[in-house]
């Protein structure tokens, strides 16, 4: 019950949040976040102890009270969900005995874009000897548009009246403009006291005695008569005139006054007008439904096309109003985005073909300095308006609405299958592509064997169609174990959030290719090397800001994490625009740690300097020593990102930032092989290690001291001999022949390796050597040839 | 003493804290034709303006402070609600 109880106020909120009601801040975010880990934390422990740690209620209560207080208009506990309805009827019925002067002051701000919040406090009845003084309170509320007091219960008896029991309670509007500020003098009473933003129509309160029986019928039929023809101007006028000749306190005159208060809008709202003007000759409240019939009808005739208003527009006019309504840093940033949000509106209205707000426009943008307010409030009645007439075409037209969504009801036909069914389809589809390697040896022995030609031609014909769709099986069982990258880059948002909180560093994460996709074991390997890197990013390469600002960056600092397809390789940068790695910082860690002695150091390039953090040893140098050199656990990552057959690099430019460059094979399902022949064996060299073949004359290789070296294109090239590589007897013996070199760059070097001959390449499944061979260093693994010989694969990284 | 009592009018000058609540209560309550003069008074705190509210006095006076014109002002010309909920008063 704790549990659900804190989701459930997690959930309200986020409600809230997504109904538009409140903005989401940073306090929020925090707040949320917390009881995420709150809520995963117990159900570990329930799930693994059979019941909810000790304390977790009272957790779970605080945790209640602090996602409350954060809801706007939020209520104590969940269990008074039902109460809301009837706290908006209350709400409502308090505007009745409001001024109506206070109303409409309240509405036009409503209606300009400025948030109108409703507050009720209801002070505790011992509140006085807690020294509240909720009246008082009020004096703190910014723009306080009107305030109502009432007591709770009827007064009593004088001889029992104890002045010392808050009888009172109290109603107010107030239009303070960034949210969060009107409940900023309530916040130790947050429990007493509900807000709720209220929307423009809900201010609407026609007042008023209902006696006068004034005819009204003229004056209706000629608004209604405006109204379809969306021509305000005359309405208004019209209005003003009645109003002349209407008594002051009666209904008539109030919904008059209201009518002239939506109609001086920038931008009328046709539904209110329709529904206040109906309301003057109806004496009734305002209904917005009917309204909205009769404001359809009423366009249905008259301009069926024009009504229907795009949700893009309506989209694009929101996001407008919330760039506006952003806080700028300074009066610079505040003058751009008004400068650029006018432009886009003036587009917005060319394109609608809005030819009236494109002057409105227009004015805003000649007046230079012109108010971020004004353009707000023509945004914000624009934005009404086309959300009315949205709705009205939508009533109108309700078949044509009846079939939408097609995107959501397409929902999308997932599978769920289990992993080991996929490598297992991936296995014998990996069989079936090797096996298809042995149809070539089949046509060849046709020929040679049996003689007959004619037979290993339609073999070799048959083989052609085979290894198309084996390879395109291949490619579609690959699909179906790829992940995109996304999978992993999700949980960084959240990291470097919280490192960059808790460093009182300002980091933006800048994602890209988060679509990337890889095989599921890639994926599913990169998370933790990634998150090593950032962590250094963070940790090491970001400066704080203080120090950003001193070396003329911008205070937020930015990684970059991006995914990308180069080739068959998967490449993902993690960079940031940080202080950089200082290789002479590094060389002194490294010799202070014993990893290289300090003439090794001076020969060091920075580059290699800077390669000395994947050095297995030197991240601890590195955190003893209190450098800032990246050192943490990069080693890992190395190792890591070795065993799936990739590289790290890492290039850094002190004072500019640190890129670190993990590129990873796509896929590890089929490994291509150079074959090669020593020592009368076969052998398979990955292709990615294999830079080129070569023949070399014996008379070019040198010997320099024990070392064999032939030189390839001007680069002196060390060579090594297979046989000695693997220490099996030479075979061939130097006859003085040519020799085959296969020229390989492992881990940065160059070296030839001399084997007896070439042979072709191949697609193999690379199963490693387990069992009593797992020991055996040197080999990747083995792999069955289409002969149904046994490969062995070297690891020419080991071997050396 | 911000609050002065004299038999036929209470005087309220510049802040009227909570402490006064009781003695402006028994005051009234012995002096049922008390007028209250705020003219000259800049703060009121929550319980003072509710018993002026629940027991009436004859307001000699409105306050002349900003706030409590705008927002207090309107209530003790006419009482928050309906006419004649006030006290019962008992010795009047």
């Amino acid at each position: 019950v704790p549990l659900t109880r804190l989701v459930h106020a997690g959930e309200d909120l986020l409600g809230i949040i997504r109904a538009g009601d409140a903005e989401l801040t940073s306090e929020m975010v925090d707040q949320l976040l917390e009881s995420l880990d709150h809520v995963s934390e117990w159900i570990e422990h329930l799930s693994g102890q059979g019941e909810l740690p000790a304390g977790v209620v009272e957790e779970s209560q605080k945790g209640v009270a602090r996602l409350r207080a954060l809801c706007p208009g939020g209520k104590k506990d969940g269990a008074e969900a039902g109460e809301a309805a009837a706290d908006a009827k209350l709400d409502l019925e308090w505007l009745q005995s409001v001024p109506e002067d206070d109303l409409i002051t309240a509405f036009s701000r409503a209606i300009t874009g400025r948030p109108v919040t409703a507050i009720r406090y209801t002070p505790a009845t011992g509140c006085f000897y807690n020294g509240e003084d909720p009246f008082n309170l009020f004096r703190q509320v910014p723009e306080l548009l009107t305030l109502h007091t009432r007591r709770q219960e009827p007064w009593g008896n004088a001889e029992a009246f104890d002045p010392y029991v808050c009888n009172l309670t109290f109603h107010a509007l107030s239009s303070a403009s960034r949210s969060g500020e009107p409940q900023h003098g309530f916040r130790y009473v947050l429990e007493q006291t509900a807000f709720a933003r209220m929307k423009p129509e809900d201010l609407i309160c026609v007042q008023g005695s209902k006696t006068s029986g004034a005819d009204m019928s003229k004056f209706r039929s000629a608004a209604r008569h405006s109204i379809g023809r969306n021509d305000f101007k005359s309405l208004r006028a019209a209005a003003g005139l009645l109003l002349q000749d209407l008594p002051a306190d009666i209904w008539e005159a109030s919904a008059l006054r209201w009518l002239a208060a939506v109609l001086d809008a920038p931008l009328p709202n046709p539904l209110w007008a329709a529904a206040l003007a109906e309301s003057a000759a109806t004496r009734l409240p305002p209904d917005w439904a009917a309204a909205t019939a009769l404001l359809a009808s009423l366009h249905a005739g008259a301009s069926a096309g024009k009504t229907a208003v795009s949700p893009l527009l309506l989209h694009i006019l929101r996001e407008q109003e919330r760039i506006l309504a952003l806080p700028a840093a300074d009066e610079e940033q505040a003058h751009r985005r008004l400068v650029a949000v006018t432009a886009a509106a003036m587009n917005l209205a060319r394109s609608s073909g809005r030819t009236d707000l494109l002057e409105v426009l227009a004015a805003v943008q000649a007046e230079e300095a012109g108010e971020a307010g004004q353009l707000a409030g023509i945004l914000a009645g624009w934005r009404i308006a086309a959300e009315a007439a949205q709705s009205a075409a939508a009533s109108a037209a309700p078949e044509a609405q009846s079939g939408g969504h097609p995107a959501e009801m397409a929902a999308r036909k997932m599978l769920k299958v289990d992993q080991a069914k996929v490598d297992m389809l991936m296995n014998l589809i990996g069989e079936l592509v090797v096996w298809k390697n042995s149809l070539p040896f089949l046509a060849k022995r046709a020929e040679e064997v049996f003689g007959v030609r004619e037979m290993a031609r339609e073999i070799k014909d048959q083989y052609t169609v085979i290894d198309r769709l084996s390879q395109e099986m291949q490619g579609s069982i690959m699909q179906v174990r790829m992940l995109p990258v996304s999978e992993v880059f999700e949980r960084f948002p959240r990291l470097v959030r919280d490192l960059s909180r808790k460093l009182g560093k300002n980091i933006v994460l800048d994602v890209e290719g988060e679509d990337t996709a890889a095989d599921k074991t890639i994926i599913e390997c990169l998370g933790d090397p990634l998150i090593h890197i950032v962590r250094n990013s963070i940790d090491h390469g970001v400066e704080t800001p203080e120090a950003r600002q001193a070396a003329g960056k911008p205070e937020a600092a930015v990684i970059k994490l991006r995914a990308a397809q180069e080739a068959d390789q998967i490449v993902i940068e993690v960079s940031d625009d940080g202080k950089g790695i200082d290789p002479q910082r590094i060389k002194a860690a490294a010799i202070a740690k014993g990893v290289i002695d300090a003439e090794q150091a001076e020969r060091l390039s920075d580059q290699e300097a800077v390669n000395l953090i994947f050095h297995a040893g030197f991240s601890t140098a590195a955190e003893v020593s209190d450098l800032s050199g990246r050192g943490v656990g990069m080693d890992v990552v190395n190792s890591t990102v070795d065993k799936l057959g990739g590289q790290v690099n890492v290039t850094s430019q002190t004072g500019q930032g640190t890129t670190v460059r993990l590129s990873l094979p796509l896929s590890m399902a089929v490994t291509r092989v150079m074959m090669v022949e020593a020592c009368g064996s076969l052998y398979g060299i990955p292709m990615d290690a294999v830079a080129e073949t070569v023949r070399v004359p014996a008379g070019r290789i040198t010997r320099i001291k024990q070392a064999e070296t032939f030189v390839l294109r001007d680069t002196v090239v060390p060579l090594v001999r297979m046989s000695a590589l693997l220490r099996l007897p030479e075979t061939g013996g130097d006859d003085g022949g040519d020799k085959a070199v296969m020229v390989c760059r492992v881990s940065g070097t160059v070296f030839g390796v001399v084997v007896d001959c070439f042979r072709e390449g191949t697609d193999v499944i690379l199963k490693p050597l387990d069992g009593v061979l797992s020991g055996l260093r040197g080999f990747s693994g083995s792999a069955l040839l289409g002969d149904g010989r046994v490969l062995l694969v070297l690891n020419l990284k080991e071997l050396l | 003493m911000p609050l002065r009592c004299e038999d036929d009018t209470v005087h309220f000058e510049d802040t009227c804290a909570v402490e006064e609540a009781l003695t402006l209560t028994e005051h009234l309550r012995e002096h049922p034709g008390a007028r209250a003069d705020l003219s000259r008074c800049t703060y009121l705190h929550t319980s003072l303006a509710q018993v002026l509210l629940a027991m009436k006095p004859e307001i000699a006076a409105l306050p002349g402070e900003p706030f409590m014109a705008r927002w207090l002002n309107p209530l003790l010309e006419t009482p928050p609600d309906s006419p004649g909920d006030g006290l019962v008063k008992v010795r009047s």
